[in-house]
């Protein structure tokens, strides 16, 4: 299984479009949205300030990016081409193409993390004690594989032709609605009802609690479990019945 | 007589044992039963929608059968595969994309439990010198070629091949030819689907005719040349036709009047011709033409049919 992982790891790595979507597109838009704003501002509800409230969803949305895009159509391509039926064919156990998959967005997710670190660090001089940003970085790539999960079971659900406006509708409702874009606390209040629920909005939530130095809410992480739990279900059952059918 | 079966089993590459498999309504195979022996070259012909692709499907454990058995070197399939003893090639094996082929070569080596090596791999596909080329660059020939080394990746001691000349001109068909063969002259096993004749004649050992999902023949490419050989006879007959006299033709496999044509299928259509003019009849614009290998099929299917009412 090491081969493929590191077969479909240089895949990504020379993949020109992919690599900017998902390492340098989070640290671009961090820019964007925290360019102008001083270090005093803060972000209603939560203490910290733009640029730091902003360096963990742009950092959550990168991973966001790697590990959905890196699955989702990846799968349903090759599903449909016949790639994933060759590999049957070989000694490769069942699962270890889906945990190939996986593994190499997982190795290209980190990077996107770390680059918004360090763009926020030396454009934005934001400052967090050594103990939190070794969190962050765990919290926020271990996190990212609820997102793998989902893309696994678009991936598995989806047709070739169908899979891209799939993933973008999820990929742009998720990021939006749950606040890696702007501070959810800028809805209205029933968007921010529905906001707080969504695995998004739970997954920044546990950067932001890292960076006020707090433990993560148990709410966060039950919203994240139970995600994760749906997610890797439906893929594992729509595995398997693609599995039958081929 | 148990023991002689149960032994014959034993030693099978792979054995089918009263195999169906449907998909809604259609039986795709129907009863299937056969045995590949070790060594063999047999060619797995039959016309599109015969049942071909599912049949090998069975054997690969890609498909499983709704009733029957399906066994290769005494496993299941996903077991023989997973001990390196058979290597497959797909109609529609899609391959990685934006990957070179020597990479794509050297993954399927590293998943070979008895690997070969890479270069010695790609050399005897035939694609050393498009190695370095990105998969999603090659024409439909070199992707047939790059799947072969696939399936040539390792030891195996069965290769399987479905419709691999798909997409090749007659040169490269028959370069190709010469590739599988020498997989045969190792020792190894190979069973490939085709519906090409002549394809099957020119290399195979043996060739199992496929129609509708049941096995219609089993025996030596000459053999099956003989039996496919039937050709149509049509021709106009002024005047009452006497259908029963006609009938009564001999090597006749099939007859059909309409007005005043007639359209005869016969194993041997220069006998029938010639005893048609000893009827006293006198056809006019008479043609003898050559069945496609399908309607060779169906006239064999009936004539089989015939035999058993």
């Amino acid at each position: 299984m090491n081969s493929l992982i590191k077969l479909e790891l240089a895949r990504a790595l020379r993949n020109r479009k992919f690599l900017f979507f998902s390492v340098l597109y989070p640290s671009i838009l961090f820019l964007i949205i925290a360019g102008k704003a001083d270090s005093t501002t803060r972000v209603d509800g939560t203490g910290l300030t733009l640029p730091t409230y902003m360096m963990v969803s742009m950092a959550s949305f990168g991973a966001l990016t790697a590990v959905l895009m890196g699955n989702s159509e990846r799968i349903a391509k090759e599903r449909e081409s016949g790639w994933v039926r060759q590999l049957r064919l070989t000694s490769l156990p069942g699962r270890g193409y889906v945990l190939a998959k996986t593994a190499s967005a997982a190795v290209v997710s980190l990077p996107s993390i770390v680059v918004v670190f360090a763009v926020a660090a030396t454009v934005k001089h934001v400052r967090l004690d050594p103990w939190q940003w070794l969190a962050l970085t765990g919290s926020i790539w271990a996190g990212s594989l609820v997102f793998a999960a989902l893309g696994v079971a678009i991936g598995y659900l989806a047709t070739g032709d169908a899979v891209r406006p799939i993933t973008m509708i999820v990929y742009f409702g998720l990021s939006m609605l749950g606040g890696l874009w702007m501070p959810a606390t800028t809805f209205p209040q029933w968007l921010q009802n529905i906001a707080k629920w969504l695995p998004t909005h739970a997954y920044a939530a546990l950067g932001q609690a890292i960076e006020q130095s707090q433990a993560p809410h148990t709410k966060d992480i039950a919203i994240l479990v139970v995600f994760f739990a749906l997610f890797a279900g439906g893929a594992a059952w729509l595995y398997r019945k693609d599995t039958l059918k081929a | 007589m148990t023991m002689t079966a149960e032994t014959a089993t034993a030693t099978a590459v792979a054995a089918f044992d009263q195999v169906t498999k449907s998909y809604g309504n259609v039986r795709a195979v129907d009863g299937l039963t056969l045995a590949l022996h070790p060594g063999e070259t047999v060619a797995l012909l039959g016309p599109n929608g015969a049942g071909k692709s599912t049949t090998l499907d069975l054997l690969l454990g890609l498909k499983h059968a709704d009733s029957g058995s399906v066994a290769v070197f005494g496993t299941s399939p996903r077991e023989a595969i997973v001990a390196g003893r058979v290597g497959a090639m797909l109609q529609s094996g899609g391959l990685m994309e934006e990957v070179t082929v020597a990479e794509l070569v050297r993954l399927a080596c590293d998943l070979h439990p008895k690997r070969f090596k890479v270069d010695d791999v790609l050399a005897r596909a035939g694609i050393s010198q498009i190695a370095d080329r990105k998969v999603n660059k090659l024409s439909g020939g070199q992707a047939q070629r790059v799947r072969f080394a696939l399936a040539t990746a390792g030891d195996s001691d069965l290769i399987v091949l479905d419709e691999p000349t798909t997409g090749m001109d007659v040169s490269a068909r028959q370069a190709f030819w010469a590739t599988m063969r020498e997989q045969a002259d190792q020792g190894r096993t190979v069973l490939f689907a085709t519906h090409y004749l002549e394809e099957a004649d020119a290399i195979a050992d043996r060739v199992l005719v496929l129609h509708r999902g049941r096995l219609l023949a089993d025996g030596t490419a000459a053999e099956i040349k003989a039996k496919a050989g039937a050709r149509s006879v049509r021709f106009d007959l002024e005047g009452p036709i006497e259908e029963s006299a006609l009938r009564g033709l001999p090597f006749l496999t099939a007859i059909d009047v309409s007005g005043q044509t007639v359209r005869i299928q016969s194993s041997d259509a220069d006998a029938t011709v010639h005893a048609l003019y000893g009827l006293g009849v006198y056809p006019r614009n008479l043609e003898v033409a050559g069945l496609g290998l399908e309607q060779a099929f169906v006239a064999i299917t009936e004539a089989e049919e015939a035999k058993q009412s």
